[in-house]
């Protein structure tokens, strides 16, 4: 028994050992989450990193220096742990030898991850982090795909500094997770430049799931506007809590969770009138080099795995474009030199333009949504107005 | 009319904890195990009533009856074949193997399921009561009486039937217990049955109110176990009352302090009550 034990674990080393070890072959390393409290996000960047890698292999690979080479991946569950995705990069850096490390899901996982990429001077490109203290540190190994988390509210907030009625109090609530601190502190400054008086400010706990003396609370201050800022299921606890104990803003918005499919399947007609933000949107009439355009993309995706991909998913994607096109660049594998390429980039891909700002940051605008009759219609991003708001949102007896 | 609101508030989902943590305070009463895979079993009984919605369109509240008979024979089965085994081991020993159970569960949930957030929204879910002043959601306030006509039921086994008073014997001497001829081993299955049953209505209704989750288990582990050292693990009345507190208190610290002290005044007490009272409020000493 033991002998056979042997056998099959040694057959199985063999195996996973040729898949890495041949020098044809770029590996691209992460630890994501797959269980825990981040499983459902921690799956979009597995479906996104993997139809990444299989489209840019089907697309010829990557070519370094007049080769044409494969990319793979290596991924560990993190357990939606921090400390764990610290020692899993630390594990996928020095035994396992990636070429390369992408990022795990959420900031506070990424601002753990991002030290050991620093250290071992690895570069990690991130689709899943947005807290401006991932890219303050003068890291130089670090880049972001997610905009910064503090311009999230801010086309919602200069959309409703423009309305009629005027907006003119507002109501906000954050996680108290470093990616929503990041947010709330960026609003606070977004709100005093709109002059709209805030009259609720307060962070919760995102294990929590009853907003009912919070929401009695925002009743009694009665907003105009109540921005949240925390995880898919927080808001969704959020709007269906607030239908419950009838609070009515005139605008209501969200972080996470609009622009996905199954936030609109799960609330259906609770859903309508909410807003939300996205950096990305599947019908977005973007170029790419390797999946045609991002509509393209879109398309592709879903009929592989289901769902339609967010902002999250297509940023997932760009991390892996990125490195095609910085390896690209860089004509050799030599982490330092990719490094360079990636802070040189300047590419057009189906997520955006993709460009970091000299923290690591990519900058990308945010676009206001809102769901109308089931879609998400584009309303407002760079200044620009793009759709016609339903506004006010009436009251919950209303609808 | 603020503070009467939150106060409200405090008490309709405290009602949902005292549930929670009724299940857990049994099974530790009678056989002295620590349930760690009671937030799985809740977890489980969510998502019993939410394909039982979905897929049979079976209103949450009125397939209770088929959710309780479920969860006792899925508990009854847990404990006969497994938990039997080691119910006289060390303290230790059952943690880490209800432990163990939940892990399975969650993880099960997960492959099965997938991470998706899931819902019941039945047609009433936004319906609420405007009276005096105050908003009582419907679904909250029938959670509420739910909770409260299982637990009633609940107690009224545990003391007027001939199964409860085999329960409390065994429980209150297991050597004298066995010598009148009480089936020890079928009594515990149906303990922890019992339990489970309780765990699973729990899940249901907490469904109706809160997103679905596999990984939702966890913290209502921790809120149940919370609930109980409050009130007293082991009674049976010491969960409702525990469940009631601190819904109540965590409003109030919610509202009137901030919602992140919420936990840390529901555990502050929690400390105080071990300090002062260690048998819980409605706990006698041992």
């Amino acid at each position: 028994m033991k002998q056979i034990l042997m056998a099959a674990w040694l057959a199985a080393g063999v195996a996973t050992g040729s898949a890495f070890a041949a020098d044809d072959v770029i590996v691209l390393g992460a630890a994501i989450s797959q269980s825990g409290k981040y499983a459902r996000e921690g799956k979009f960047y597995v479906d996104a990193y993997t139809i990444g890698v299989d489209a840019v292999n089907k697309a010829g690979g990557v070519k370094v220096g007049g080769k044409s080479r494969k990319l793979d991946l290596k991924l560990y569950d993190d357990q939606s742990d921090p400390a764990l995705a610290a020692r899993l990069c630390t594990k996928l850096v020095t035994s396992d030898k990636v070429n390369f490390l992408l990022g795990p899901y959420t900031s506070g996982i990424a601002i753990a991850a991002s030290a050991v990429a620093e250290k071992y001077e690895v570069p990690m490109v991130e689709g899943g982090g947005a807290a401006g203290n991932i890219f303050d540190h003068g890291y130089k190994y670090i880049f972001g795909t997610l905009a910064n988390a503090e311009l999230y509210f801010q086309p919602a907030v200069e959309l409703a500094a423009k309305s009629t009625p005027p907006v003119r109090t507002a109501a906000l609530l954050f996680s108290n997770e470093a990616f929503d601190k990041a947010v709330a502190k960026g609003t606070r400054r977004w709100l005093q430049q709109a002059r709209i008086e805030l009259v609720y400010d307060e962070e919760y706990q995102p294990a929590n799931q009853d907003f009912s003396s919070i929401l009695t609370v925002i009743k009694s201050k009665n907003p105009d506007l109540v921005l949240v800022a925390g995880h898919e299921e927080n808001s969704l606890a959020f709007i269906r809590q607030s239908q419950a104990a009838d609070v009515n803003p005139r605008m209501a918005a969200f972080t996470v969770g609009p622009p996905t499919g199954d936030f609109r399947k799960t609330l259906g007609k609770a859903a309508e009138y909410v807003y939300g933000i996205t950096t990305w949107l599947p019908d977005m009439d973007l170029p790419d080099a390797v999946f045609g355009s991002a509509p393209k993309f879109a398309r592709q995706f879903q009929d592989r795995f289901g769902y339609e991909p967010d902002y999250h998913v297509a940023s997932g994607v760009a991390d892996v474009l990125a490195y095609k096109i910085a390896i690209e660049k860089a004509g050799t594998l030599d982490p330092k030199k990719v490094r360079d390429a990636l802070a040189a980039l300047d590419a057009p891909t189906l997520y955006g333009r993709i460009k970091f700002n000299p923290g690591g940051q990519i900058e990308l605008p945010q676009t206001l949504i809102q769901i109308q009759n089931g879609r998400l219609v584009p309303l407002y991003a760079g200044g620009k107005t793009l759709g016609k708001a339903l506004y006010p949102t009436p009251p919950w007896s209303k609808r | 009319m603020l503070a009467v609101q939150v106060l409200v508030n405090g008490v309709l989902l405290g009602g949902v904890y005292g549930i929670m943590a009724l299940g857990m305070s049994l099974i530790w009463g009678v056989m002295k195990i620590i349930n760690i895979a009671h937030g799985a079993l809740i977890m489980l009984g969510a998502y019993f009533g939410f394909w039982t919605f979905t897929l049979l369109g079976w209103d949450p509240f009125l397939a209770l009856p088929v959710t309780l008979a479920a969860f006792f024979a899925l508990g009854y089965l847990v404990q006969r074949f497994l938990l039997n085994l080691i119910v006289r081991a060390q303290l230790f020993s059952t943690l880490l193997v209800t432990f163990g159970i939940g892990v399975v569960m969650e993880n099960l949930a997960r492959l099965l399921w997938s991470s998706d957030l899931r819902q019941v929204t039945p047609r009433y879910q936004g319906a609420h009561l405007d009276v005096a002043g105050l908003t009582i959601p419907h679904v909250r306030l029938g959670v509420f009486f739910t909770a409260a006509a299982l637990s009633a039921l609940f107690l009224l086994v545990i003391e007027r039937t001939r199964l409860g008073r085999a329960i409390r014997a065994t429980a209150q001497d297991l050597r004298a217990a066995r010598l009148s001829g009480i089936p020890v081993a079928h009594i515990y299955a149906v303990t922890f049955g019992l339990g489970a049953a309780l765990a699973g209505a729990a899940g249901a209704l907490w469904g109706t109110l809160f997103p679905i989750t596999p990984t939702m288990g966890g913290p209502l582990t921790l809120k149940a176990f919370a609930v109980n050292v409050l009130g007293g693990l082991g009674t049976m009345l010491g969960p409702l009352v525990g469940g009631v507190v601190l819904g109540v208190i965590e409003a109030f610290a919610s509202t009137y302090l901030g919602p992140t002290y919420a936990n840390v005044f529901s555990f502050g007490l929690l400390v105080l009550v071990l300090s002062i009272r260690p048998t819980g409020l409605l706990g006698r000493a041992p």
